[in-house]
């Protein structure tokens, strides 16, 4: 019985396909290229994981604000009670306090705030509202944070110096930036903290400054996704 | 924080080539699965209607979903993901080459591997047949040229393709069925263009 030819010709076509080979070096270019983005995954996961531990911890102090309110005395005047406002920070990780600004700011008992008897006095006894109030904190903002900086407060920092940048303000950014670093002590976006500050630099007239700058960061952070904009700044 | 992501990404770039870039929890690397369904893959793209390029282009995608993914991959159904992430690559990337109206050359129809040592007369086959071949799938519905290339190109049996096209052993084999009855129907009437000169 002859083979028909039409089965035969179909056969042939698919050997032709089957026969093809995949490009040359094209398997192990994939597995480099799938590994590049289990390297991205795990990254942006871990961003994932500490925006959520922030949210969180916002979202308690933001609560203890809201109990701290509902608790507070109820004779006070003009909304000023003689028992200073307590605001109870809720931080995960506590970070260790200095001598000097423990001396500074008391320790904080909220449960004082509950359960002292509120005494309404005239508004001349109560400190001046422009000294700090050292039983006070939150309301009246120390030089310097005792606590580490949320993750919204080194945002809204780093926004104030980007928003200068864009306008062209180099000094201001820098400014702005300084206050990121000795006052905030910022540390969860010191990397884009550090790029801003290079930029700000190279703008506002100091290269050399800002090419050491982004030297540094890129031997720091060789691994960073901000290595190759710091790069751009190395003046070689 | 920072540091600890720098870590992830030095510790991981550092990783030597050969070894295996994460074992998962149930043992699957990436390097095991593209090592096993690179080819695979890559084959079905092409008979999809991919140009060579472009199904290189889409593999690499389909192992990028699948690194992203990883951990959840059951290793005895590795097959079946990368294929289901095939097909989805596989419809943005004929889009694609659609809109730019590609027309396919013959040299992109020969692999580096085809050496000369197969003559001047067996590449011109090889071409003809392979355009032959994407011009009568082209014109096969998708389920069809899908099931056929299964079966045919891969060389898969009926529950094998029923199984990575999620549907009864029934409707695949009937599918099947259906799909060689017009392969062989369209084949007929494209039988003037047969690039194999010994046949009648």
């Amino acid at each position: 019985m002859t083979p028909d030819p039409v089965d035969q010709l179909s056969a042939r076509l698919f050997e032709s396909a089957r026969s093809e080979a995949v490009p040359r070096g094209a398997e192990q270019h994939a597995i480099e290229m799938a590994r590049r983005e289990m390297v991205r995954e795990t990254t942006l996961t871990e961003r994932g994981s500490e925006r959520e531990k922030w949210l969180a911890a916002a979202a308690c102090v933001a609560l203890a604000a809201a109990v701290a309110f509902l608790l507070r005395p109820k004779d006070t005047v003009l909304g000023i009670s003689a028992e200073p406002s307590t605001v109870v920070h809720v931080r995960p990780e506590p970070r260790h306090v200095t001598s000097s600004t423990t001396s500074a700011v008391a320790p904080i008992e909220p449960s004082r705030s509950v359960t002292a008897p509120s005494v309404t006095v005239p508004a001349s006894s109560l400190p001046s509202p422009s000294k700090p109030t050292p039983t006070t904190t939150g309301m009246t903002a120390a030089p310097a944070h005792s606590a580490p900086a949320s993750l919204s407060e080194e945002l809204s920092a780093l926004k104030v110096a980007s928003s200068a940048l864009g306008a062209g303000d180099a000094k201001g950014a820098l400014a702005a930036l300084d206050r990121y670093d000795r006052v905030l002590k910022g540390q969860k976006l010191r990397a884009e903290a550090t790029l801003l500050k290079i930029e700000a630099l190279s703008r506002s007239g100091e290269p050399a400054a800002a090419s050491a700058l982004a030297q540094r960061f890129v031997d720091q952070n060789p691994g960073s996704p901000l290595v190759d904009r710091a790069r751009s700044f190395v003046v070689q | 924080m920072a540091a600890s992501r720098n870590e992830v990404i030095l510790s991981a770039s550092k990783a030597p080539l050969g070894a295996a870039s994460r074992a998962a929890s149930h043992g699957l690397t990436i390097d095991a699965l593209v090592g096993q369904h690179y080819g695979f893959i890559w084959r079905v793209l092409r008979g999809l209607g991919l140009s060579r390029a472009d199904a290189e282009d889409a593999t690499q995608q389909v192992f990028m979903i699948a690194a992203r993914k990883l951990d959840a991959i059951d290793p005895d159904r590795a097959r079946s993901f990368v294929y289901g992430a095939a097909l989805r690559v596989a419809k943005n990337a004929l889009r694609g080459q659609r809109r730019r109206r590609e027309v396919v050359a013959d040299d992109e129809l020969l692999d580096e591997a085809e050496p000369e040592a197969r003559g001047p007369e067996k590449m011109a086959e090889l071409v003809q047949a392979r355009r032959l071949l994407a011009q009568v799938l082209a014109h096969l519905d998708e389920k069809h040229r899908r099931v056929i290339v299964l079966a045919e190109v891969e060389q898969l049996e009926v529950p094998e393709i029923a199984l990575l096209e999620g549907v009864p052993v029934g409707t695949a084999a009937s599918r099947l069925r259906v799909a060689r009855e017009k392969f062989r129907a369209l084949l007929l009437t494209l039988r003037d263009h047969n690039p194999f000169a010994d046949e009648p």
